[in-house]
């Protein structure tokens, strides 16, 4: 296995990944994000397998599920462990003389099986290995599905002609003894022939389901391949085997979806494709001998080796496979040129196909060449019949299974692609061809051929291509173009680094996607496809070379007895043993059909019956059990969910209160401010009334002024006529002085005239009283304030007052 | 909207038969969209013509392309129109001819490709104009390609050869070198030149 000789430094390890494919530049970062979570995934899948593993070699040696068929086998085991001795001291032998000759491993001992295997990895030249024994049990669960198969395929006389005649073929040129490079590997075959039977390998764990090709002539005339001939001797000795009862076979299927650690994947790829079943001894190098024979003696389209154009094909691809992977050089390259080379050989009706030349090369990554060989049979013959073929009806048949899922499942993607005018099978067809090789990220392809080499049919392709469309339907609904649509889809289909999410939503999601759905469903719309074909190959004769073929095979297969003969005689004239051995095989088949219904007549006791019925029950609890822990899971991770939406809401209740706190406080404000502008207007009344009693005082004050004012002008009013009172009574004075003057001047004349005695006295008196009252009335004008009119003031001297009157008078 | 025209063309074509010449031409009469699918034997250098063209590199070890492959890219041309060509790189194998007519169909462009040192990828890439006339759109646009012109040394399909059999078919012929780029662009500006503009009214009235 390539993969192994890969020294960590020959990685560049910006640009590769761990399996040294290259990364695209825009993707190196995301992987070496996802990286570590690889390394992580790696560890806890490794621990959980060893227990596995360990718990199942326990068991299995415990209890072996078939010790019915053991009992009847006894003898044919105790011959065989009398041959064990003979092998040890080869082993023995091998060990000593270095690991130089890991071709001829074949037969170890079960102990130091595992010891070997790792020897053998570090040699060069590896071409078949054995798988580590501890993976026994899980090949041998495998390989009675393969044989499971392969007999009720014999039964329904559904022949699978499509490579069944080939393998006739090969073992017909098996036959011939020819071959060098094995000499030693079947030397040490011929020590223990009978070393093949699987029912013992389960005892001890140790199987080698080979068989040397002359006991088998010996038994049938015919040469069948090994695996019908298991199926055959069991059929013969006791009927259709019940496929065992594996208890851990759930347990298993959880563990695949989880992955398988990378340094068992080799062996338990090949485990699950039941390669030990597959192997016929000496087929691959049979194979390679013809073809290097062929190509010596002429380079032409010669009917017995691989047809030129697909030599050239596969000349053409090998250096366009993981180009610049270090594993690939010169010695990967050869490798994959045999391989490829044999295949083509070994399955004429699908010869090379674009696309295995991905697996043959990631198979050779993965285990020795041979090995490499027998899983990439398994794939192609069994898991993919009909695929790769020259008209690739099943998978055109496919992609419209594939749609009437899609519809089904994502309508409303659907309606978005046929609104942009796109076609799933425009990017699912090269899904389901490349069986994801460089459509996803290596980690993720990995996974998905994990789960899918362990189911043993094309369920997982379906799952994971809904998967894809599941992660990236809703962004591809946003798209507004075809073009927007697929390169979108592309990129994000390329950057699928979360593996384990990939697997899980495929496995999980969609388990309404059964292998008898789909087979339902490709009956369904095989017909639509034929009948194009059919139109193809009628009306463009272009293809005249390869599509004759491939429309006649397919016929074949669906038609086997019209077209046998024709198949007959075409094989026939190409290579005379070819038409021979196939014919044998038909005996075979006969014979097996035959015998395989008869014995299921007779071979059923009831205790046989209750066996089956108690292993049914059995696994139901199993199931039950499983889908138990499955819902405790899912309680928990609800349960989980379920504390942290409560601790949401807790949270959103805080928030809750915390707003209403704040509305609160913010209603307060408002009020505070709503009073506060209360205040404020309150404050403006205030202020206005202020203003208006200032105004009311303003006024008051002015009429005070003005009453001053008026006060002032009375007080001048009053002095103005105290002035002219004062003027008056001067004048008074000057009057009085004046009446003096005159009544003296009067006295004096009297005096001189009459009696100057008499007058004088009377004029004296006169005088004298006109004086007084003057006097008198000043008296009272001076002590003022009383506003007595004058009139009154002169009242009671009325008499004087005339005379007064007539002084003033006078005076004017 | 361009979409909106191909859309009742599609459900009355269905899904299977008949092609569909709307669905890959399309758009206004300034940007156009145009469905492209490149045909021819395997190893001629499809991918490489395509990955020359849309990302301007060359990888003489480019890995096999199983099924088809999808790129695209817009070109703009001097009539200020642009092109966004979606390109279906299709595998060269004989057989993956089967699925051809899944990507060929509704395409307005078929790019068929052959290599000058192969005579054998000529008489493939012969069959594949028989088959396009046969089941392609009737208005597709079709041209011949001889890659690998560098490789002139090695020639042995005459450029005569592919000028008169282009000639007789009515195709646009040039010969590339998607290792010296030489006529890459050229090749995808040609053919933007001879699509078929959608006409006004067609626009006007889905």
């Amino acid at each position: 296995m390539l993969l192994s000789l890969l020294s960590k430094r020959s990685l560049e390890a910006d640009s590769r990944d761990a399996y040294g494919f290259a990364l695209r530049p825009q993707h190196v970062q995301r992987y070496r994000e996802y990286s570590h979570i690889y390394k992580e995934e790696e560890e806890e899948r490794s621990n959980k397998w060893k227990n596995f593993l360990e718990h199942v070699e326990k068991s299995s040696e415990l209890s072996s599920p078939e010790k019915a068929h053991k009992e009847e086998l006894q003898a044919e085991a105790t011959e065989r462990k009398a041959e064990t001795v003979p092998e040890s001291g080869e082993e023995g032998n091998d060990t000593s003389s270095g690991k130089s000759v890991s071709g001829c491993s074949s037969e170890r001992d079960p102990e130091k099986e595992l010891q070997h295997s790792k020897e053998t990895k570090k040699s060069k030249v590896q071409t078949w290995t054995l798988i580590r024994s501890s993976l026994g049990s899980i090949e041998n669960m495998m390989s009675f599905r393969i044989r499971k198969g392969k007999i009720m395929k014999d039964k329904q006389i559904i022949v699978d002609k499509d490579h069944l005649p080939s393998e006739a073929a090969s073992l017909g040129g098996a036959s011939e003894d020819d071959v060098e490079e094995d000499v030693c590997f079947s030397d040490a075959l011929n020590d223990s022939p009978d070393a093949f039977t699987a029912e013992n390998s389960v005892s001890d764990g140790f199987s080698d389901s080979v068989k040397v090709a002359g006991e088998v002539e010996a038994m049938d005339g015919g040469v069948p391949h090994s695996v019908q001939s298991i199926g055959t001797e069991e059929a013969v000795a006791n009927g259709v085997p019940p496929e065992p009862f594996f208890p851990w076979k759930l347990e298993l299927e959880s563990l695949v979806h989880g992955g398988v650690p990378t340094d068992l994947r080799g062996e338990v790829w090949q485990a699950f494709v039941g390669v030990k079943a597959r192997r016929v001894e000496r087929y691959y190098y049979e194979l390679l001998a013809q073809e290097t024979n062929t190509t010596e003696s002429v380079d032409k389209d010669n009917s017995s080796g691989v047809p030129r154009k697909w030599r050239r094909q596969i000349e053409k691809d090998i250096p366009r496979t993981f180009p610049g992977h270090p594993a690939l050089n010169e010695d990967g390259r050869n490798s994959l040129r045999r391989l490829l080379l044999a295949y083509a050989r070994h399955n004429p009706s699908v010869g090379y196909c674009q696309a295995m030349n991905f697996f043959a090369g990631l198979l050779l990554l993965l285990m020795p060449e041979e090995n490499a060989f027998w899983t990439l049979v398994g794939i192609i013959d069994e898991y993919f019949d009909g695929y790769y073929t020259e008209e690739m009806i099943e998978s055109q048949v496919d992609q419209l299974v594939f749609e009437e899922l899609v519809r089904e499942n994502f309508p409303k993607l659907v309606n978005h692609l046929d609104y942009l005018g796109v076609q799933v099978a425009w990017f699912t067809g090269p899904w389901f061809l490349s069986i994801f090789v460089n459509m996803i990220p290596w980690e993720s392809v990995i996974r998905v051929w994990d789960v899918l080499l362990f189911e043993g049919n094309r369920v997982m392709l379906f799952r994971t291509a809904l998967a894809l469309l599941e992660l990236y339907g809703p962004a591809l609904v946003t798209t507004k173009d075809a073009g927007d649509a697929i390169t979108l889809l592309q990129s994000l289909v390329g950057s699928t680094f979360d593996s384990s999410q990939l697997v899980l939503t495929a496995c999980m999601g969609f388990l309404a996607i059964t292998e008898t759905r789909l087979q339902d469903l490709r009956d369904k719309h095989r017909p639509a496809v034929l009948a194009v074909v059919e139109e193809r190959s009628k009306m463009g004769q272009v293809w005249k070379d390869s599509k004759g073929l491939a429309s006649k095979l397919y016929s074949f297969k669906h038609d086997p007895i019209v077209t046998e003969e024709k198949k007959t005689t075409e094989e026939g004239t190409t290579d005379g043993y070819v038409s021979h051995s196939k014919s044998g095989s038909r005996n075979l088949d006969e014979l097996l059909s035959g015998t395989s219904v008869d014995s299921e007549v007779d071979s059923l006791p009831e205790l046989q019956d209750q066996v089956i019925w108690l292993k049914v029950e059995l696994c139901r609890m199993l199931e039950e059990k499983r889908s138990a822990v499955l819902r405790a899971e899912e309680l928990e991770t609800a349960l989980m969910e379920i504390v942290k939406l409560d601790n949401r809401r807790e949270l959103s209740a805080r928030v809750e209160q915390l707003e209403k706190e704040v509305a609160e406080l913010q209603q307060a404000l408002a009020d505070k401010t709503e009073q506060e502008a209360a205040m404020l207007k309150v404050l403006m009344w205030m202020e206005q009334e202020q203003k208006v009693t200032e105004d009311a005082r303003i006024s008051a004050e002015q009429e005070v002024a003005v009453q001053k004012n008026a006060v002032h002008v009375l007080q001048e009013k009053y002095d103005k006529a105290m002035s002219s009172l004062t003027e008056m009574e001067k004048r008074v004075k000057v009057a009085e002085s004046m009446l003096e003057a005159t009544l003296q001047y009067e006295s004096g004349q009297a005096k001189a005239l009459k009696s100057p005695r008499a007058a004088t006295t009377q004029g004296n008196t006169k005088k004298l009283g006109i004086l007084s009252f003057g006097l008198g009335w000043r008296d009272r004008n001076k002590g003022a304030s009383d506003l007595k009119s004058p009139s009154e003031q002169r009242e009671p001297s009325s008499p004087k007052d005339k005379t007064g009157e007539e002084e003033k008078g006078h005076a004017k | 909207m361009g979409c909106s025209a191909s859309l009742p063309d599609r459900s009355s074509s269905g899904r299977l038969v008949g092609p569909n010449s709307e669905n890959g031409g399309a758009s206004d009469a300034k940007n156009l969209r145009v469905k492209l699918v490149l045909l021819g034997d395997s190893g001629v250098g499809k991918s490489c013509i395509v990955l020359r063209f849309v990302r301007g590199q060359f990888d003489p070890t480019s890995k096999v392309t199983v099924g088809a492959s999808f790129l695209s890219q817009t070109i703009a041309l001097q009539d200020s129109t642009t092109v966004k060509f979606e390109i279906w790189d299709t595998a060269g194998q004989e057989r993956y001819a089967a699925l051809a007519p899944l990507y060929y169909r509704g395409a307005a462009v078929a790019v068929i490709v052959y290599d000058i040192t192969s005579p054998e990828s000529f008489n493939k890439a012969q069959y594949w104009v028989k088959e396009l006339q046969k089941h392609g759109s009737p208005d597709i646009v079709l041209a011949l390609v001889g890659n690998k012109a560098d490789l002139h040394e090695k020639r042995e399909v005459p450029v005569q050869d592919g000028i008169e059999y282009a000639e007789k078919n009515g195709m646009f012929f040039i010969e590339t070198s998607a290792k010296t780029a030489d006529n890459i662009n050229q090749l995808f500006e040609e053919i933007a030149k001879r699509l078929p503009r959608p006409a006004i009214s067609s626009t006007q009235n889905p």
